[in-house]
This record gives structure tokens, C-alpha cells and sequence, in this order.
């Protein structure tokens, strides 16, 4: 797995560095839940038009062995409809209440969740506080060894030095396996029918039981230079980062322009050094060197990005071998990303590392291996902004990262094309949307 | 150095020598003909090339007045190059529009000499580079090469500039097309020719006469940078002698192989004909070795047609004017023996008849005198005249021994041997033993000569033992084997005083003798009787330790 794909599905499941800073003997006390009828987090477009069906195009693949952990957005957008983790955090980071209907703060500094008395896998089958445990434990086991089961509808876990805000990632998200393979048997409000075989990138999602508001999901994977061709054939949602895609549809008046959450940074690591490379730029002519919606980094809120404070995560110290000299004088990036050789581009132009050096595209694999052994003297890539756990998530980084400088330069952002009179949308911290009423 | 080494060297110097030159030879001439073709098709190369580059610079210009007019009507990029704001259609004009237009490089700078667009290198905007421009518009025939920076490299690019106007300010237009490795491939379809751009100050592109035909063209170059005036760059064209020095080494390899086969050839061939030419000399020189005066039979007939048969004939001639000659040297000898015979016959006669005379004078005298006188001058003469007959008697009987009579016939050696031994009789101290080989073919010879010669080497043998014991050897054995039957030889070897070297020289002569009472007739007569019998004899001796007289004789078919 390489790193990228890593961080983008720590994005989907993470949350709040400064937790794992904590790490105190008190557990914390969660962020405040928002207030009913709190519209901070909701994509609104007008009047609400009622429809059976929705139909969501998505331009990464979706596949059933990977539930209920995404690897790419249209995963992560899939995924989150179908499966539930005991809570979920608004785009505030505040908690919402997911299969867990409550929780509080138990003896003996742990938490106590209370999960909502109709909870029921897609089956029928009720879930069960053994149910929750049971899914954690081939993701989790440490947790799952250290939760304590108080009746069928409740359990406890130590509040010490796991963030509160975990407890939203899907990494815990509760199911069972389904009879026969398959996709998985989850506890959300929609569960996903079989494939047609007429339509292999065609999925349909359906609700669990009827609910006013709540359509049927058709997803369709179109490729990512087909995104104008599902705007064309009716789509009702795409979410899409790709500025022709968003010029095209800012001139369809059935369709409103909705930018979700700053969810990814480009930065620039640099092994050896210590001093920022990137310190005496303008961000802002940086900003112009991507062709998506990006804007140059700043950390909104609290603390900073969890990356460029890692000091509390115990991290082995990186050894530089090499040395400045003994590096290749080029920024190194994944090829594959478009943004991110626009950025290694545009420091090559601004002469970052001085005359002469380069920018270099390599192989996925190949970037991932030279990013490990730290052989060239900059690399590009995208990091979530948000991860639930920054120590979890901080030992994906090089292993030279302690021993470099880590500087954001970039934050981006995608797009969620919305056909005007769909029903209202809930974005989550990780920006996952959520169709339908809560 | 033998004939053989000769005969080697010979063909050596015959056939390999002209044919290494003449390998040689077609070496340099192939060397040099190639070589000339390859330098003009180098030269008719560059010819090609500079045409094409005129012609390319010529597309270049028409893309660049194309882009050019596109961009004058071009409300967005004037409206944001001129009133500012978001310049993402600037940003993104030249990548757009160089790769509709087919061109590698495009920049677009201002009137400042800012990068507002560049197409090879989006994202360096807002550098500022106004030599570039500068320097392209003073490059004969408005075109240069171009190291242009690339975001993943250098870029090198044949380009041109142009200009354009939007409203009250002035953008240059850089365009060019990419001079890499398959636009230099793109040049030459002979992958033998081969062709490199050579910019200022690259020496490790220099060409290597030895291993390459080499020609170039000089186009100006910017290097970029500061680089603040033209310099000049070359298209080199090299055809590579690898081919040359390939075929070459083929034909050397061939003639290696041709010089190795005729040697091999040649050493054989001369193997054969000295083989052919040096075993009849061979064998005419062992037969020559054999020639001796007492073996002069030896036979050099040959039917050959060529100079060894006339030399075998030429021999032959010689041996039979030897076996004349030796024949004439033996009649003189026997005509010089004879007249000796004759004056000893005549003095020995004289010598047994003086005192036979004398008596007869005295008996006359006495019978003179009377009855009585000459009765006691016969009394007293009588022992004298007796003796004197005595002589005379010995004498005749010895000179009768001097010429036998040979019948010549096949006989037993061995046979012939013990009857003599036995004949003998008592030999005193003297031990005879006989050591004979069976199965030893006859010889053709007299008897009773071949007994004569036996008596008078055992004689000999048992006589020089005189003073000592000792012993006889008598024994008999083959031959070394000719062309025909082997010879017999017949050994007398004694234990006696032997002889000296003055005694050996004159043992065979007539009359010579070192014992009391011997005539000196004995070893003269076994020469001549051994002669006849067409045989060989020969002494081995040693004063004090003995004689060994060895008798050959022609052995024949049973």
C-alpha cells in the first residue's frame, strides 16, 4: 500500500492530533455536539425537489472487498452511506451520534457508548455490543482487547490515549461478514444490492426501509475524463476536483457548485535539512501552479497541521545517511499526480533547490521506495489535512521525516456538483457526504 | 640445415610472402576506398541537413505568425495580460497552444522580458529572461538552437521568435521544436551515419578521427542563463569506421586463414616431395657407405628417368670402373707377386744348388784324383747334398701350395670346420673350442680351399700360443643380411701374442713371417683363397691379448 493511498484512507477514518499529544491519565472531554437545527455542516441548494432515486456518478472504482475501509474517494463516498462507526463528527469536529445513540464518561477514566435501541444490521439481526467488538477486533485489536462489554446495548473503552474522536473512524466502522461473500453486512441507512450484471460500473444502493427524503442510490463510475459525460447523462452528484469538469458545469443551470472542506495538503519534505526550503516563498504565486481549486496552506483553528509536530509521538529519530551532497538534485513526485508535478514544477521554476536541478515523475512504487530511502533531495505529496490520529497516521511517513523538514504549501479541495432541489447533504469532518436525513 | 628445411623455407618464401602482400595490398585499397565513399556521404549528409534545418526553421516561422494572429484576436489572454486578474488562461495559453500547433517550446514574455506563458515549462512564470528573445532575432536566418529550462530538464530546440502587440504593449513569442535524439535519428534514415549536436564547451562529444569519418555544420546557439551574445554550435555528422575496421579484421581474418592453410599445405607438399627426393639419396647412400674395395658389388641399377636415376646410374658406372680398376690393381699385385716369387724361386733354386754345384765340383775334383778320393769326398759330401735336396724338396712343396685350385660349390661351413679340427689331431696345450651356429645357409666355396683356410688360421692360432697356454676360439655365425641371403662368417680368435701395427700391415704380404721355419706364405694364400670365394677377411688384434681373423664369405640359398 503505498503511502498516499494510506493517507487518503487515514482521511476517511481520522481524526485530531492533539489527542494523541495527550496521551494524559484524564480522558478528555469531547467537543460539543451541535446544537439541533445546527446548519453549519449541511450542502443546501435550493428547494428541495422529491425523487426515489439519486443517481451519484463517482470517477474511482468501488469494490465490495474493500469495504468498509475506502481507498479512494468514491469509496470513501460509497462507503459512507452503507457502514457506521459509533459516532461521527460533523465538519466542525463536533460528535453526532451514529450507531451509538449516547455516551458518557464511565469509571475509571474510560468512556461508555450506549448504542441505539433499534440498531439492526441490514439482516435484521440486532447488534449487539459483542457485535461491536467483534468487527474491531481484526482492525483493532488492542481496542477490542481493552473494551469491556457491560450489557447487550452498552460497553466501555479507556479513555487514556485514544482520542475521543477515533471512535468516529471508520476503521471501526461495525459489520459482519455476508453469507457468500460479497459486501459486507452493515448498520447504515442504505444497503447495497447486487451488481447488475448488464451494468458492470452501475451500483444501486437502497434504503433500508422507506424513509421520507431518503432516494435510492444509483452509482455510476465514470472514468475522471468522463466526468462531463455523467453531468450530461443526468447525474445528480459528482464530486470532482478537476477544473474543467467544475468551469463545465458553472455554465449547466441545473447544477450548483458546492466546494467541500480544504481535506489535503501538498507539502514538501526535504530529508537532511533543517532549515524550511520553501520558507521564502510566496505562497501565493505557488497557488497558481495547480490546476485545481487550492489555495496556499494555512491552517485554520486550533494547533496546526498534525504533521509538523510530531514530537510527542515517539517517533524512531531518522538517521541522514546520505547528506545534502550525496542526494539527486531533483524534487521527486508521483507521476501520477497531476497537482503534485505542478507543484515540483513550479519550484524547479522559482529555483528552489538552486540552478540546474529538476523535477522528476516516478512510478507509484518506485516514488514510494525512494520516499523510504530518502535519496533525492525534495519530494511532493499530498497529505490528508485531517487525520483522527496523527501518531497512528505519522508512522506512514518516511522514516528520515523526524530528521527533515515537512512544509505544507498548498491546501486543495474538491467539488461537489450538485443538481439543484436534491435533498440537503451532511459533510463530516473527513469529508464524507452523507445523502439523506441524519 | 637439412634438405627438407631447405625445400620448407623455399615454398615459404615462394607462397606465403606474395601472398601476404599481396593481402596486405587489398587491405589498404579497401581501407581507403570505404573511407572516401563514407566521407561523401557525410558530406552529401550535411548538405541534406542543412536544408532540412532551413526548411524547419521555415515551419516554425509560419506556426509562430499563426499563433501570432490567433493571439491578437484572443480577447480572454489580452483581457488578462493587459487588465490583470486571474491568469489561469495565461498560465495555461502556451501549453495549449504549443501543442496544437506541433511546436516543443513556446514561451510568451512581455514587453519586460517576463515569462507570462511557457508551454515546455508551464510553471516558471514571472521569470524573466529578455537576452532570449534579444539574441534569437540576431541569429542569421533568424533561427538559433535554444537550451531552454524544462521543469524535468533541459530542453535543447531549434527556435525563432516573433512578436505580437496587445493593446500598448508588446509580447515576444519563442517557439521552437525539440532537437533530441529522435529528431537527430529523425535526419539520417542510415543508421551507420550518425548525428550530434556539439554545443560550446561539450568537449566529451568531440569526435574521434581514428574510429570515425566525421563532418559538421555550424549553427548559432543560446545557451540561456546570462549567456548575454550568440555562440556557435555544430551538427556533426560521423560515419563510424566500425563497419571498416570489421570488414577488415574479415579480411584479415581470411587471409590469416588463407596463410595458415597454404602453410599447412606447403609443409606437407614439401614433406612429401623432400621424402620423395631424399629416400632414394638415402638409399643411394647407403649403398655408396658399402663400397669398398673388397666390396665393390654393390649394385646401383635403377630404371628411374630423373636425376636420381642418372646419379644411381653415374654410381653404378663408377662401381663397376672401381671393380675393373681393382681388378687390374690385383692382377699387378699378382704380377708383382709373381715376379717376386719368381726371383725367390730363382734365389731359393740358386741357394739349394750352390752347395749342390760346389759338391759336384768337389766330386769332380776328387774323381781326379781317383776311386778313393772320390768315395771320401762323397762320404763327406753326401749329408750336404742330401740336405740340400731336402731343401729344394720343401721348397717346391711350399711354392706348389701358393696357387690353389678353387672348385666353387655349395658347402657346409660348419661341416667343414669340425672335419678340419679333426684332422688336426693332438694341438699340445692348445685348447681349441668350437662354438658353432646352427642353421647357417651354405657358402658357395671350395672345399678343400675353404679347409686350406681354416689349417692356416687355426695353424697360426695354435702356433702363437708357442710360448703360454691358451686357447682357440674357432665358432661361426650369420652375416649382417644384404639385399639377399646373409653371409657366413667364420671366427678364429686366439688368446696368442697378437701383433703390432707394423706386423698387421705387412702380416699378408708374400714370404713375410714371424716364426722360425714358416715360409710367410700362410696368411698370403688365405687372402687370395677368401678372394676367390668372393668373401671378406678382416683382423682384430691387440699385442699381448691375441688375434681374431674373421672370415666372410657370400652366403647362398639352400
Amino acid at each position: 500500500m503505498t503511502l498516499l493511498s494510506l493517507h487518503r484512507r487515514i482521511a476517511i477514518l481520522g481524526l485530531l492530533a492533539a489527542a494523541c499529544r495527550g496521551g494524559g491519565p484524564h480522558v478528555e472531554v469531547p467537543p460539543p455536539t451541535p446544537a439541533p437545527g445546527d446548519t453549519t455542516c449541511m450542502l443546501a441548494n435550493g428547494r428541495t425537489v422529491a425523487r426515489d432515486t439519486v443517481s451519484v456518478a463517482v470517477s474511482d472504482p468501488v469494490a465490495a472487498a474493500h469495504a468498509p475501509l475506502p481507498r479512494n474517494e468514491a469509496e470513501r463516498l460509497v462507503f459512507g452511506q452503507l457502514y457506521e462507526s459509533l459516532i461521527r463528527l460533523d465538519c466542525q469536529g463536533r460528535p453526532l451520534p451514529g450507531l451509538a445513540k449516547s455516551w458518557d464518561q464511565a469509571s475509571g477514566d474510560r468512556w461508555a457508548f450506549t448504542l441505539r435501541d433499534n440498531a439492526r444490521f441490514w439482516d435484521g439481526a440486532p447488534v449487539t455490543a459483542r457485535d461491536v467488538l467483534a468487527s474491531w477486533r481484526g482492525r483493532d485489536p488492542a481496542l477490542a482487547q481493552s473494551a469491556l462489554i457491560v450489557d447487550d446495548h452498552t460497553l466501555t473503552v479507556p479513555g487514556a490515549g485514544v482520542p475521543f474522536q477515533r471512535f468516529a473512524d471508520q476503521v471501526l466502522a461495525v459489520t459482519k461478514g455476508a453469507p457468500g461473500g460479497g459486501w459486507p453486512i452493515g448498520t447504515g441507512g442504505y444497503w447495497m444490492t447486487h451488481s447488475n450484471p448488464a451494468s458492470p460500473d452501475e451500483l444501486v444502493a437502497q434504503p433500508i426501509r422507506p424513509t421520507p427524503g431518503r432516494p435510492a442510490l444509483k452509482i455510476v463510475m465514470a472514468a475522471p475524463t468522463a466526468s462531463r459525460d455523467a453531468l450530461d447523462a443526468g447525474a445528480d452528484l459528482l464530486v470532482t476536483d478537476d477544473p474543467a469538469t467544475l468551469e463545465y458545469a458553472r455554465t449547466l443551470s441545473g447544477y450548483a457548485d458546492l466546494p467541500l472542506e480544504w481535506g489535503r495538503a501538498y507539502v514538501l519534505l526535504a530529508p537532511g535539512r533543517d532549515k524550511a526550503l520553501a520558507g521564502d516563498l510566496r505562497l501565493e504565486t505557488l497557488r497558481e501552479a495547480v490546476r485545481q481549486d487550492a489555495r496556499p496552506a494555512e491552517w485554520t483553528g486550533s494547533g496546526r497541521y498534525w504533521f509538523t509536530d510530531l514530537s510527542n509521538c515517539n517517533l524512531p529519530a531518522g538517521r541522514d545517511t546520505l547528506g545534502a551532497t550525496g542526494r539527486r538534485r531533483r524534487i521527486a513526485y508521483d507521476q501520477s499526480d497531476r497537482s503534485a508535478a505542478d507543484v515540483a514544477a513550479r519550484l524547479v521554476g522559482l529555483g528552489v533547490l538552486g540552478p540546474g536541478a529538476v523535477a522528476a515523475g516516478v512510478s507509484g512504487a518506485a516514488f514510494a521506495s525512494s520516499l523510504r530511502a530518502g535519496g533525492d533531495a525534495a519530494y511532493v505529496l499530498e497529505l490528508p489535512r485531517r487525520v483522527y490520529d496523527a501518531c497512528r497516521a505519522a508512522v506512514e511517513l518516511p522514516p528520515w521525516a523526524a530528521a527533515g523538514t515537512v512544509e505544507p504549501l498548498l491546501d486543495v479541495r474538491a467539488h461537489a456538483i450538485v443538481r439543484r432541489g436534491l435533498p440537503r447533504m451532511a459533510l463530516d469532518w473527513d469529508g464524507t457526504l452523507h445523502i439523506g436525513p441524519p | 640445415m637439412t634438405f627438407r628445411a631447405r625445400l620448407l623455407l623455399g615454398f615459404g618464401a615462394v607462397v606465403l610472402v606474395p601472398l601476404t602482400v599481396f593481402g596486405l595490398r587489398i587491405r589498404a585499397e579497401m581501407a581507403n576506398r570505404l573511407a572516401a565513399e563514407y566521407q561523401r556521404r557525410v558530406a552529401a549528409l550535411v548538405a541534406v541537413i542543412r536544408a532540412d534545418l532551413d526548411q524547419r526553421s521555415g515551419d516554425i516561422a509560419s506556426r509562430l505568425a499563426a499563433l501570432r494572429e490567433a493571439l491578437a484576436r484572443d480577447n480572454r489572454f489580452r483581457g488578462q495580460v493587459v487588465q490583470g486578474g486571474d491568469r489561469t488562461y495565461v498560465l495555461d495559453y502556451a501549453g495549449d497552444a504549443m501543442r496544437l500547433s506541433g511546436l516543443s517550446l513556446l514561451q510568451i514574455q512581455d514587453d519586460a522580458g517576463r515569462i507570462v506563458s511557457s508551454g515546455h515549462f508551464r510553471n516558471e512564470y514571472d521569470r524573466t529572461d529578455p537576452a532570449l528573445p534579444r539574441l534569437l532575432a540576431t541569429a542569421p536566418a533568424g533561427t538559433a538552437l535554444l537550451r531552454a529550462r524544462g521543469a524535468e530538464g533541459p530542453l535543447l530546440a531549434l527556435a525563432r521568435v516573433d512578436s505580437v502587440r496587445l493593446g500598448s504593449r508588446a509580447f515576444t513569442l519563442v517557439g521552437g521544436i525539440a532537437v533530441d535524439s529522435s529528431f537527430l535519428a529523425h535526419l539520417t534514415p542510415d543508421p551507420e551515419l550518425k548525428v550530434a549536436v556539439v554545443l560550446p564547451g561539450d568537449s566529451s562529444a568531440a569526435a574521434d578521427p581514428t574510429t570515425q569519418v566525421v563532418d559538421s555544420l555550424t549553427v548559432p546557439f543560446v545557451a540561456g542563463g546570462d549567456s548575454a551574445e550568440l555562440q556557435p554550435a555544430r551538427i556533426m555528422v560521423s560515419h563510424s569506421l566500425a563497419s571498416l575496421a570489421a570488414l577488415r579484421r574479415g579480411v584479415a581474418f581470411s587471409f590469416l586463414v588463407a596463410v595458415l592453410a597454404t602453410a599447412a599445405i606447403a609443409l606437407v607438399l614439401a614433406s612429401w616431395l623432400s621424402t620423395r627426393i631424399s629416400r632414394p639419396l638415402t638409399a643411394l647412400a647407403a649403398k655408396t657407405a658399402d663400397v669398398d674395395m673388397d666390396r665393390l658389388d654393390v649394385a646401383f641399377e635403377s630404371d628411374r628417368a630423373d636425376e636420381i636415376g642418372a646419379l644411381s646410374r653415374l654410381l653404378g658406372a663408377m662401381t663397376e670402373r672401381l671393380r675393373a680398376g681393382a681388378a687390374r690393381l690385383r692382377e699387378a699385385e699378382r704380377r708383382l707377386a709373381m715376379g717376386d716369387l719368381a726371383r725367390q724361386v730363382n734365389h731359393d733354386v740358386k741357394n739349394g744348388l750352390i752347395p749342390i754345384r760346389n759338391v759336384f765340383r768337389h766330386f769332380v775334383q776328387a774323381a781326379r784324383e781317383g776311386p778313393e778320393p772320390l768315395a771320401d769326398a762323397f762320404r763327406d759330401r753326401q749329408a750336404t747334398v742330401e740336405s740340400s735336396i731336402t731343401y729344394l724338396e720343401n721348397l717346391a712343396s711350399n711354392y706348389a701350395r701358393l696357387y690353389p685350385h678353387p672348385a666353387g660349390e655349395a658347402c657346409d661351413v660348419n661341416a667343414v670346420v669340425r672335419e678340419t679340427i679333426g684332422r688336426m689331431g693332438d694341438t699340445g696345450r692348445a685348447e681349441i673350442r668350437l662354438e658353432l651356429m646352427e642353421g647357417l645357409p651354405p657358402v658357395r666355396a671350395d672345399v678343400l680351399a675353404l679347409r686350406r683356410i681354416l689349417e692356416n688360421l687355426i695353424g697360426n692360432a695354435i702356433d702363437s700360443l708357442v710360448d703360454r697356454p691358451g686357447s682357440v676360439r674357432v665358432s661361426t655365425d650369420r652375416g649382417a643380411p644384404g639385399n639377399g641371403t646373409p653371409p657366413v662368417r667364420v671366427i678364429v680368435a686366439d688368446t696368442g701374442r697378437g701383433m703390432t701395427q707394423d706386423e698387421l700391415n705387412r702380416a699378408f704380404d708374400d714370404f713375410y713371417t714371424t716364426k722360425p721355419g714358416g715360409t710367410g706364405l700362410g696368411l698370403s694364400i688365405v687372402r687370395r683363397l677368401v678372394l676367390d670365394a668372393s668373401g671378406s677377411l678382416r683382423v682384430e688384434t691387440q699385442p699381448g691379448a691375441g688375434s681374431t681373423f674373421i672370415v666372410e664369405l657370400p652366403g647362398v640359398k639352400a
